[in-house]
């Protein structure tokens, strides 16, 4: 395994000590990008073909592009830290363990967009990834790294830390924008989008936090650099969280060339107590089950789609042959009904009614009907609500079946 | 915690603070004034809205909508088990079970002497700890049924002597 980009200093530093993260080459991309004119960094980012980490990936680039363009201001720059996809905790232990490093990248974001504010918004549970973020902003603040004229340029540059509150759906790009605005965290009908109407209603960027991580190796080391990371249509390295029947569950970093076998086999250390694998659910609650004959897919975005799943945040939950796959269904159906913001009936309505058809069909009647009225809702959510949680809510619950036998395609 | 021992001169110095951001600053105020008040009541409620200059049914709306904001008393300490698939893969329901035999109570329910509330939790992401327990700000994990008890009465010797 390779010298890992993006975990480089967790463990290896103090993350509460601004002269540690410097002492790693912090703030080493941000000095470099201030000397440099913002359409060029902007490119960079696009020729890098980093695209989005948080689970749309979308190109990042072209974001950066599309905010650098508009002429209103202000504009803003916001990270969203409101990870709550099931089975990922990636961005929390790089938030934890190397927090300077998305203050830097949220600086390099504002002065290639023409950005002077941004907004981090952390999970409400995530209580020491918050603590440790809001010092890493304040030691940047006090070090010039932040606030009005950076390093004695004329770029300006504040963070404001915010702190989600329990809703699985503020996650959602513009469901986060309501959340800061003081309003229930509902997502708002896209178009327009983000890059023309955000926060405030403004222009603005919103990226991921391990998207973020990946800006200052750009910029120092140069896009050529981070496509020889990975396959040539997935660049840059992944952070992927492992989790459930494994022996040494947690993050790793590979290129997306890494396959779901050797994830689970060589990182996570293999299925605990010599067992076997019965299902894999890749993507959190919104992704897709595999089944154990497909555990040689590629964990790229290309690779997952051919086999009908989504690489998503890059959660990978593995279900042994000891569990009750109908416990783990019935928990994802209870998720999505309770997570369900209830703006949009497909998925207010569709959560509701999946939970009840699983629901029975745990307690042992299975229908064959049942299994066509769950096709249907689960077409109907994709096709009408008016964000990812509905469109996805069905993915979880249509796979399991088929992973167990219950296919009726 | 009843209203007669609210540190109002506390409260409205956290709202005072937020009030130059106006709505944009209730998600923070009112998380805030939750840490000094335990949870957001009626009375806490009109506070906000009229030093935010936020309508008091917006407030409400929006107390309601965020899991971690209370509109009704809970107990000192919260005791959040994950229950989610990783966690429940890896024996959640032992330490569900535990919590329950332990507090006496039903997960969403409040211990009568207002000490404990227990909750079970969609994913906390601290699924390398499954299965994970967090009690009001300190982490737990991996925990086992029986490690609860002890656990907890340490919680109980601390809300005891502050």
């Amino acid at each position: 395994m390779a010298e890992p980009v993006l975990l480089r200093r967790v463990g290896h530093v103090d993350p509460t000590r601004l002269e540690d993260y410097l002492a790693w080459g912090g703030f080493e991309a941000l000095r470099r990008a201030l000397l440099r004119r913002p359409e060029s960094i902007v490119d960079e980012v696009k020729a890098s073909g980093l695209v989005g980490r948080g689970g749309a990936a979308f190109p990042t680039g072209v974001k950066w592009e599309a905010v650098a363009r508009e002429s209103r201001t202000p504009k803003y720059v916001v990270c969203n830290a409101d990870e709550s996809e099931p089975g990922t905790f990636k961005d929390r232990v790089l938030m934890e363990g190397d927090p300077f490093v998305l203050v830097e990248a949220m600086a390099i974001a504002g002065h290639a967009v023409g950005a002077e504010e941004g907004y981090i918004y952390v999970r409400g549970e995530y209580i020491r990834a918050y603590e440790r973020i809001k010092n890493a902003v304040e030691e940047a603040t006090r070090a010039g790294f932040l606030g009005d004229h950076i390093l004695d340029s004329d770029v300006s540059f504040h963070v404001h830390v915010y702190r989600g509150a329990g809703a699985y759906v503020c996650g959602e790009e513009t469901a986060l924008f309501e959340s800061i605005e003081g309003k229930r965290g509902q997502p708002r009908q896209k178009p327009p989008f983000p890059t023309t109407h955000g926060l405030f209603g403004r222009p603005t960027v919103i990226n991921n936090v391990e998207t973020l991580a990946n800006i200052p190796p750009i910029v120092l080391h140069g896009p050529e650099w981070f496509r020889s990371l990975g396959p040539e249509d997935a660049p840059g390295p992944k952070l992927y969280s492992v989790s459930g029947a494994v022996n040494a569950p947690g993050v790793y970093e590979a290129p997306m060339s890494v396959t779901l076998r050797e994830l689970i086999e060589e990182y996570a250390g293999g299925v605990r107590n010599g067992g076997r694998v019965q299902a894999v659910l890749v993507g959190g609650a919104a992704g897709t089950f595999l089944g154990p004959k497909e555990l040689d897919v590629p964990m790229s975005f290309s690779g997952l789609r051919k086999v009908g799943a989504a690489l998503g945040s890059g959660a990978v939950m593995v279900i042994d042959e000891q569990v009750d796959m109908w416990e783990v269904l019935l928990r994802l159906a209870r998720f999505f009904a309770h997570e369900s913001c209830g703006k949009c009936y497909p998925c207010q309505l569709g959560t509701q009614r999946q939970l009840e058809i699983v629901r029975r069909m745990a307690s042992g009647r299975i229908r064959y009907q049942d299994i066509l009225r769950l096709r249907d809702i689960q077409a109907t959510m994709a096709d009408a609500s008016i964000c990812g949680l509905g469109q996805t809510a069905g993915n979880a619950i249509l796979s399991g079946l088929r992973v167990m036998g219950l296919d009726v395609s | 915690m009843t209203e007669m021992t609210v540190d109002w001169q506390r409260v409205d110095e956290v709202i005072a603070r937020w009030a130059p951001k106006g709505r944009a600053g209730l998600l923070p105020c009112l998380e805030e004034v939750q840490e000094i008040t335990g949870w957001l009541s009626p009375e806490v409620s009109r506070r906000v809205a009229a030093g935010l200059k936020v309508p008091l049914a917006d407030v409400f709306g929006v107390i309601t909508f965020y899991s971690l904001l209370y509109e009704r008393p809970v107990g000192r300490v919260i005791v959040r088990v994950c229950d989610d698939v990783s966690c429940f893969v890896n024996g959640s329901r032992e330490v569900v079970q535990a919590c329950r035999t332990y507090l006496g109570i039903e997960p969403g329910e409040t211990t009568p002497d207002g000490m404990f509330t227990l909750e079970t939790h969609p994913c906390l992401g601290r699924c390398e700890r499954a299965p994970f327990l967090m009690v009001n700000d300190e982490e737990y994990g991996p925990v086992r049924g029986e490690d609860v008890p002890r656990i907890l009465d340490a919680w109980k010797e601390r809300v005891r002597s502050e």
